[in-house]
């Protein structure tokens, strides 16, 4: 597994370079300026989805010349981090069904799949900043923390496989609606967590994610969560992502040198 | 200096918040109601993900040396609060004081920490707050 994870950062780290010269010159917020400063202090890791720290610039969605929405940049937020009922309308609550709320109390946070150096999944987000990459026929979001990897969405009109191995990030495809980009994902393994609390999910988790850039320094992220076997309904977790202008993603290899989880105590539930 | 009381004020309440900006649950691997507070030489400086950490040798009452380990946000955390890998060297005399760790062992997540100078380093980030801005570099 430990190697699987390094030739997927390795993978991702290959990809990135190239795809960002690609797109330089087309970024209006000058987040790939080269030299750009870095930004002052507050700029390692968020606390949650809805973030502290500086405030984002503010101003105009930018378009590609093409008309679809640009997210270039680097962000930070947009998913749960510590619990996922905080993106849920207030006074709602997350529909577990009884699968759910067992298997969620019988949760011990040393098994947090984070915590162990491995992947959020959708729509978890690692407290550390990410950069969305868009071409012609893809969406590559690429993740600095936990772990330093990433998303390849398919954008090029293509569907689902019938039957997807189950993934860690599953199978992803694209479209966009307006100025919304669109991503559906299937084929998920039923390994990570939603959120340090331990929100369960099965293999049969189908996510419908829904990226708008609502100015220039947010972009809001829904996601619609599917999956009866420990949920009683569908339900939307909504976060917002701030746009980091002048950051760069920096290395994080998680596994070199973990030495949490063999501390860790105590069922799963506070963050 | 009223301006640093209050920067360290601010410094402690936040602490009391529970930091979440780490890869796993703070609260499962540190006891906020623990505090410690040591004095020690720093003998390793690990500037590693996904924590930087620092070992110190403390002398116990009973004349002992015991080490101890420190953790501290990741190094992209406190790179861009304006920290380096050099901010603390081995060799530094200092006191450090945090939460211990809940299952007993000699290992902490530093809050504060002060070198002999009374300079203080990493300030603002522990376990990752990003909130505040270093007082010093």
């Amino acid at each position: 597994m430990k190697k699987l994870i390094l030739a997927t950062a390795i993978a991702a780290t290959a990809i990135a370079p190239a795809i960002i010269a690609q797109q330089r010159g087309q970024d209006p917020t000058g987040a790939n300026a080269p030299n750009a400063p870095t930004s002052p202090a507050g700029a390692g890791g968020l606390t949650n989805g809805r973030g502290r720290g500086p405030q984002a610039p503010q101003g105009p969605a930018p378009k590609l010349a093409d008309g679809r929405p640009d997210f270039s940049g680097v962000w930070q937020g947009g998913g749960p981090v510590g619990d996922l009922a905080q993106g849920i309308p207030k006074g709602e609550e997350i529909p577990l069904n009884d699968a759910g709320k067992k298997l969620m109390a019988s949760r011990q946070s040393k098994d947090d799949p984070e915590a162990n150096c491995l992947p959020t999944g959708v729509p978890r987000q690692a407290p550390y900043p990410w950069r969305i990459i868009q071409t012609q026929t893809h969406v590559f979001i690429l993740f600095e923390g936990n772990i330093h990897s990433y998303r390849q969405i398919f954008a090029d009109g293509r569907k689902h496989p019938d039957d997807p191995d189950p993934t860690w990030y599953g199978h992803s495809i694209a479209h966009y609606e307006g100025q919304t980009l669109v991503v559906d994902t299937i084929g998920f393994n039923d390994k990570f967590w939603f959120d340090f609390r331990g929100h369960p999910h099965s293999d049969k988790l189908h996510t419908i994610e829904r990226y708008t850039r609502t100015n220039l320094g947010s972009l809001t992220v829904e996601t619609t969560i599917d999956d009866p076997t420990y949920y009683t309904k569908p339900f939307t977790v909504k976060f917002t992502a701030r746009l980091r202008p002048g950051e760069e993603l920096m290395e994080y290899i998680c596994q070199e040198n973990e030495q949490d989880s063999k501390h860790i105590q105590g069922p799963a539930g506070t963050p | 200096m009223r301006a640093l009381s209050a920067f360290a004020s601010a410094v402690l309440l936040t602490a009391a918040v529970v930091p979440v900006a780490a890869h796993h649950s703070f609260a499962a691997e540190y006891d906020a109601n623990k505090p410690v507070t040591l004095h020690g030489s720093v003998v390793r400086v690990d500037w590693t993900n996904p924590h930087a950490r620092f070992y110190i040798e403390v002398k116990e009452a009973d004349g002992s040396v015991a080490q101890w380990n420190l953790e501290l946000a990741s190094p992209n955390v406190l790179v861009r609060q304006g920290w380096t890998r050099n901010s603390l060297k081995i060799g530094d005399e200092i006191t450090v004081s945090g939460s211990a760790a809940k299952d007993g062992s000699k290992m902490a997540n530093a809050r504060n920490v002060t070198l002999a100078s009374g300079k203080r380093v990493f300030a603002g980030s522990p376990a990752g707050d990003p909130g505040a801005a270093p007082e010093a570099k």
